[in-house]
């Protein structure tokens, strides 16, 4: 009868044993490359998305984690990201990674990821929602202020100023303009003519700011808010003669608004960090995925710069990131 | 409390059976091998990382080297650009034509060569290639690196990557290497200054395309610590990162483990020539702890699979071992109830085998010797009724009767008073109260009536005395012993006779023994009788008078009682007399 019973006790522990030893196998053979993380942003193929885009992949090669890279063509075809995140939900990635087109329309479709556990962590632009919790971008109430203070500099304490800004109600946009304001309210001199939305397009920005031009001909400056505004403003200022007389303070870094920096159509821009969006997005995507508490907000930093500056050796690799060797995208004349 | 916790301990102690062999096998046999398994798996696993991480070393030192050639005959072959167009230049009279020509050969021939110019002494550009739009915000006067070159044209000087700034609207990533020249023209030493601009980009792969491990990858410092190239660059400069750049410098060339990051990675350093580089390889311990782990897996579900094969071997083992002793231990039990019919299956293992044997030839004495002293006691019993039967012999009880009688007749009444007296006391004594086992006195007072009715019988056949150390009266024997020696002596010693028989009775101790003598000076017994007697059932040759127990009775009776080495001897002398001696321990019951 013992017999009996220590057998039955022994053969229960050898399965126990192979059913923890199996457990354990497969912890160890599921490796970190079958995380997937989705990288969705407002623009598949715009210069600042491409540097989000190595700062993904940077961080994918450094977590050995896969990183797919998507976003609509178009800023504001919130239909095509809605889908994308759908998609992505749909193939069950293990964490999103969003840049939103606009911060109303993917509350639903994020809150659908978060309910189906699948961390969301926003860059550069987030959502109005309070289950979303990171947010990894620019301070963009900071970086309002720097441009602002930028201005001072460049232009000086006493001007009239038009305000180039983007989208009313994007919470980016909104915020810069109260950090711009901000810096402005302290100098009393300063004068705002006007504040005109270019609705995130260069032509628009570009025939705006020629009306602008017209209606108000003593105008100091344009305050750029983005990289659209302030494309088109340059574009309109070379247009109608006035280089020097209309400086610009922008927004980002594309290789056109360089190319105007060094030319001194516009006299500074405000510079933000894409790559660290894209590398901090992949990093806390993938500490979420792993249960880790990560941070609500993650300020990326913003530098304001310069024809000089730019090429300070700091600098240089925000304002002129390389991109998959192609060294610069600009062509030797 | 403690008792309670003591009671419980010993309960499960018992309940488990802790200490049978069958546990106690097992138990010692598994921690020896636990421990033994444990030492392996602990020392295999050590081996085994430190081999990891030499390997990691190594191969780390490995691609860290491979890059180092890389970019030595990179930088080398950018030297030899440098000094191409700087032999064209030495010439006294330099033909801007021909060194037109060589700049567009040398660039056709390498790609990667992105601008080639020679600046004059006051900034202007000389020649380039390719030739374009110069950048008018760009003063290479206020260069440091130009001044330096001025001052000494013989050096070469490497600008860490950085952005071209020599075309207007180009920005590529790009290496320089500087270098003056001095030449004269009309006697007067005019310096130049060339400038070869070599793609970044191609020593960035370099850097890139290096795998160390899935997250392991190069940088490169220059003299100063300063980042000349780093696959996270712009998180470095926007603090997210850092990197040990500093603790790089000073090292030796060689590999180094790192944790200022907070994790363990190996930094693997190896000098540049020429450039004053540093290339440094960075690799995560961590990684191969992921091997390790995996490593650790296996060992453990080795360990897991050996312990549990071993508990289930030493289980049979065990089992195997204490099967027959356990066999043996129900046997025994059974044994302890009084079941003698039993044996043990010779089988198992030597040791085991000698036992059961053992116990089998234990069991079949023991089997023996009980069934030995139940024919023993029946044996005593029957002798003892055989000598009770004698007192009561209707012969005797009729010749003493007689004589009773007899006296009467002659009105010897004194006579008649003292022979019945002596018949009471002789039955008295006999039955005893069914005692076995009386004092020395009681048996010589037994002895006494049973010589004076004898004496009457036989009138002045014969005489008796009796001598006895009066310490031992107290002493115990078995009763009923003397009488039928004393009752052998007047029938076959004494009454023969045709002279006066002399019967001497003699109690004394030999060492831890009493001696009871008998002797006789009768015609005494022939060694061939002699030798019979002891063995002969009862001597009743005679008929008449004998109480038909014979010699023999008593000595089994003694023998039963106190054992083989007490007993009767007789010694006799034909024509001398007879002597018996009966021995009994001194401290018998």
């Amino acid at each position: 009868m013992r017999l009996i019973k220590n057998i039955s006790c022994i053969t229960a522990l050898l399965i126990l044993i192979t059913f923890i030893s199996g457990c354990l196998g497969n912890s160890i053979m599921k490796s970190e490359d079958q995380i997937h993380i989705e990288v969705i942003v407002k623009n598949r193929i715009a210069p600042f998305w491409t540097v989000v885009e190595m700062g993904a992949i940077a961080a994918g090669r450094e977590f050995g984690v896969n990183i797919h890279f998507d976003g609509p063509t178009d800023e504001k075809d919130i239909e095509e990201q809605i889908n994308m995140v759908q998609r992505a939900i749909d193939l069950k990635a293990d964490a999103i990674v969003l840049a939103a087109c606009d911060s109303e329309e993917l509350v639903d479709i994020a809150h659908e990821a978060l309910s189906k556990k699948i961390p969301v962590i926003t860059i550069d632009s987030g959502i109005n929602s309070q289950k979303v919790k990171s947010f990894i971008g620019t301070d963009n109430v900071g970086a309002g202020e720097k441009l602002g203070q930028a201005l001072v500099n460049k232009v000086g304490d006493s001007c009239k100023i038009v305000v180039m800004s983007f989208v009313k109600g994007a919470a980016s946009c909104d915020q810069r303009e109260e950090g711009l304001f901000k810096t402005l309210d302290m100098y009393e001199d300063i004068q705002i003519v006007d504040i005109i939305y270019c609705n995130s397009d260069v032509d628009t920005a570009e025939n705006l700011t020629v009306e602008i031009i017209e209606k108000y001909s003593d105008i100091d400056a344009i305050v750029g808010l983005n990289a659209y505004g302030t494309t088109g403003a340059a574009k309109a200022i070379i247009e109608q003669n006035k280089v020097g007389t209309i400086k610009i303070i922008g927004f980002d870094s594309t290789p056109e608004e360089v190319r105007y920096l060094e030319r001194d159509i516009i006299q500074s821009l405000v510079v933000q960090n894409p790559f660290s969006m894209g590398y901090l997005g992949v990093k806390y995507a993938f500490e979420a995925i792993k249960n880790e508490k990560i941070p609500n907000i993650v300020d990326t930093g913003s530098t304001v710069i310069d024809k000089d500056s730019m090429f300070y050796i700091e600098n240089q690799k925000l304002v002129f990131p390389f991109t998959d060797g192609l060294s610069d995208p600009t062509v030797i004349p | 409390m403690s008792g309670k916790v003591m009671g419980l301990l010993k309960r499960i102690h018992t309940r488990l059976r802790l200490n049978s062999i069958q546990n106690v096998i097992t138990l010692s046999f598994t921690s020896v091998m636990l421990l033994a398994m444990l030492i392996v798996s602990i020392s295999l696993y050590h081996l085994f990382s430190d081999s990891a991480e030499r390997n990691a070393v190594t191969s780390t030192q490995q691609i860290i080297d491979q890059v180092s050639l890389n970019l030595n005959s990179y930088v080398a072959e950018m030297m030899e650009i440098s000094d191409i167009i700087r032999s064209s230049l030495t010439s006294d009279n330099f033909d801007k034509d021909e060194l037109s020509d060589i700049l567009n050969v040398t660039a056709k021939i390498r790609k990667d060569i992105v601008t080639m110019v020679v600046y004059s002494q006051k900034g202007d550009v000389i020649i380039s290639n390719p030739i374009g739009v110069y950048n008018k915000n760009f003063e290479v006067t206020t260069q440091d690196w130009f001044i330096e070159l001025l001052n000494n044209p013989a050096n070469y000087i490497f600008l860490s990557p950085h952005v071209q700034r020599f075309f207007e609207n180009s920005h590529p990533w790009v290496v320089s290497l500087c270098r003056g020249v001095t030449y004269y023209e009309n006697e007067e030493p005019i310096v130049l200054v060339t400038m070869v601009d070599m793609n970044f980009s191609t020593i960035e792969q370099m850097c890139n395309n290096v795998s160390l491990g899935k997250r392991g990858y190069i940088y490169i410092i220059d003299e100063y610590g300063n980042m000349v190239y780093h696959p996270q660059q712009q998180m470095i400069y926007a603090g997210l990162k850092t990197e040990n750049a500093i603790d790089a410098l000073t090292r030796e060339p060689g590999s180094y483990f790192d944790d200022h990051t907070g994790e363990k990675r190996i930094m693997t350093v190896k000098d540049v020539g020429h450039s004053g580089w540093k290339i440094v390889g960075i690799s995560y311990v961590d990684e191969l702890v992921a091997n390790r782990k995996y490593f650790n897996g296996f060992i453990l579900l080795i360990t897991l699979f050996a312990i549990a094969f071993e508990i289930l071997a030493s289980f049979f083992i065990s089992a195997k071992i204490s099967r027959p002793i356990k066999l043996l231990e129900t046997q025994m039990k059974r044994l302890e109830t009084g079941d003698f019919d039993i044996s043990v299956e010779v089988k198992g293992e030597g040791e085991v085998k000698q036992l059961s044997k053992a116990f089998n030839i234990m069991v079949a004495r023991i089997k023996m010797l009980m069934e030995q002293i139940i024919t023993e006691q029946e044996e005593k019993r029957k002798s003892e009724l055989k000598a009770l039967q004698a007192q009561i012999n209707p012969h005797f009880l009729y010749n003493t009767l007689d004589s009773i009688i007899w006296m009467n007749e002659n009105e010897n009444y004194e006579g008649v008073s003292v022979m019945v007296a002596a018949l009471a006391r002789l039955f008295r004594i006999s039955l005893s109260r069914g005692n076995e086992i009386i004092s020395i006195g009681d048996e010589l007072e037994h002895v006494k009536s049973y010589l004076t009715i004898q004496k009457v019988r036989y009138g002045d056949k014969f005489d008796y005395s009796i001598d006895v150390d009066s310490t031992l009266l107290s002493r115990k024997t078995l009763k009923l012993i003397l009488q039928p020696i004393i009752e052998n002596a007047i029938h076959h010693g004494v009454s023969p006779l045709n002279e006066k028989g002399i019967i001497k009775i003699s109690v004394s101790s030999e060492s831890d023994k009493i001696l009871f003598q008998v002797s006789d000076n009768g015609y005494g017994i022939t060694p061939e009788i002699l030798s019979e007697l002891l063995v002969q059932e009862s001597t009743s040759y005679h008929g008449s008078g004998s109480s038909g127990v014979g010699l023999k009775n008593v000595n089994e009776r003694i023998k039963l009682c106190y054992g083989e080495e007490y007993g009767l001897e007789i010694l006799s002398e034909v024509d001398v007399g007879t002597t018996v001696n009966i021995r009994i321990p001194y401290n018998g019951l």
